[in-house]
């Protein structure tokens, strides 16, 4: 028995330094992140009627994975020449974040990869006033306000470097995909928190996020050489002497 | 880096750009009136046929005629108001008057943001004169944008 243990041992001590030669380590910090959106505010300096705050907390769990959070306000108003719209909430969002970098690029400063997200906005919205025209005449009306609950899901690809020591800038496009509105058939919303054109099923935006990054463990990832290229053989078969070649 | 960040912002600022530019309002092009839609059907034959001659205007109404001795109206379309629940139509069928009236509830649907809002029925009665009008088939009560058949006139 005890031999056999000892065999078994150095038949493992065996193994080890030709597994550690065939692959390479690399130091992943993992990391805590803490953003702001700034194309939000930025939009609002062109449009004093679009304001939206928005803040995202992740959390790496692997050098390929993050855990997302997502949070924010908004307070729209529209108006046109048959009526005015006004909308204000919250809305938050959750998901994750896939790094599709390898970890030696990576280096727990660039990213770019993709999201999914889930998320929920709390609002209320309101039309002061609306006029419709029709062979009878114009009749005006209001919608009051009402708090309503939307969801959606996203699809959020995007890439993200840092640019000092622990701060990262990037973007995210935002592909959504509209679940409910939360106004029935009739009085869909206009536009809602986090979402955007809730009258329409899919819809599309931006974020472009300053985040701070908190480095919390260091991760070994092993990281696998590149396979060596196999010599091609492009060279024809060769012909037998004796043999001829068929001409068509 | 320095070719990544450059790349970043380049990328944004036409995001933006482009964003920007999308946010401008776009023109309507869907139908914003909800009509009854009302099918004619010769009462001999039970077959569709449109009247050689259709008058067709609302009592009380600012707007004329809807339709003036026109020729093959296909199915007729009958603008209802939405500041109150009635409204009553004369109707003239190859030179001979009815009167239709409809009892209805309306109410408020968002189009789409470029069109607005504009009001739905709920159909509930309808009274008639059966002058050459033998009689009024309801079909489906929700009157809507969509091209569906409210009712058939059998004359």
């Amino acid at each position: 028995m005890r031999k056999t243990f000892a065999y078994f041992i150095n038949f493992f001590l065996l193994l080890m330094p030709v597994s550690s030669m065939a692959q390479d380590t690399v130091s992943f910090p993992l990391k805590i992140r803490i953003g702001a959106d700034i194309a939000g505010p930025g939009f609002y300096m062109s449009d004093k009627n679009n304001l939206s705050i928005e803040g995202c907390v992740s959390f790496d769990r692997s050098e390929k994975m993050a855990w997302v959070a997502e949070a924010g306000y908004l307070d729209y108003k529209y108006s046109q020449y048959n009526y005015n719209y006004l909308s204000k909430g919250w809305f938050t969002r959750i998901g994750v974040d896939f790094n599709l970098l390898k970890p030696d690029i990576s280096a727990g400063k660039y990213q770019a990869g993709i999201g999914l997200r889930y998320g929920v906005s709390l609002f209320s919205s309101e039309t002061p006033s609306f006029r419709h025209d029709n062979y009878w005449g114009t009749t005006t009306s209001s919608i009051p306000s009402r708090t309503r609950m939307g969801h959606f899901v996203e699809v959020t690809p995007g890439v993200r470097a840092e640019i000092f020591k622990n701060f990262s800038m990037g973007w995210n496009l935002r592909l959504k995909m509209l679940v409910s509105g939360g106004g029935g058939k009739d009085l869909r919303p206009i536009y809602f928190p986090g979402y955007g054109s809730g009258g329409k099923r899919t819809a599309a935006g931006i974020s472009y996020y300053i985040t701070w990054n908190i480095p919390y463990r260091v991760k070994t990832v092993i990281t696998k050489p590149d396979a060596p290229e196999e010599p091609e053989d492009n060279e024809e078969p060769a012909v037998n002497s004796n043999q001829q070649r068929s001409v068509f | 880096m320095k070719k990544a960040f450059i790349f970043i912002m380049a990328f944004s600022v036409l995001a933006m750009i482009i964003s920007i530019s999308s946010c401008s309002p776009d023109a309507c092009f869907e139908e914003t009136n909800a009509f009854l839609k009302a099918s004619f059907y010769l009462d001999q034959t039970k077959k569709l046929k449109a009247p050689d001659s259709l008058t067709l205007y609302g009592l009380n109404a600012v707007g004329g005629r809807i339709y003036n001795k026109a020729a093959k109206i296909q199915p007729a379309l009958f603008p209802l108001n939405p500041s109150a629940d009635t409204s009553s139509f004369v109707i003239k069928i190859n030179g001979v008057s009815d009167t239709i009236k409809f009892i209805y509830r309306s109410y408020p649907h968002l189009i789409s943001k470029e069109c607005g809002y504009t009001f739905f029925h709920d159909l509930d009665t309808i009274f008639y004169s059966k002058n050459i009008i033998d009689y009024i088939f309801r079909g489906n009560n929700s009157i809507t944008t969509k091209n569906e058949e409210n009712i058939r006139i059998f004359y």
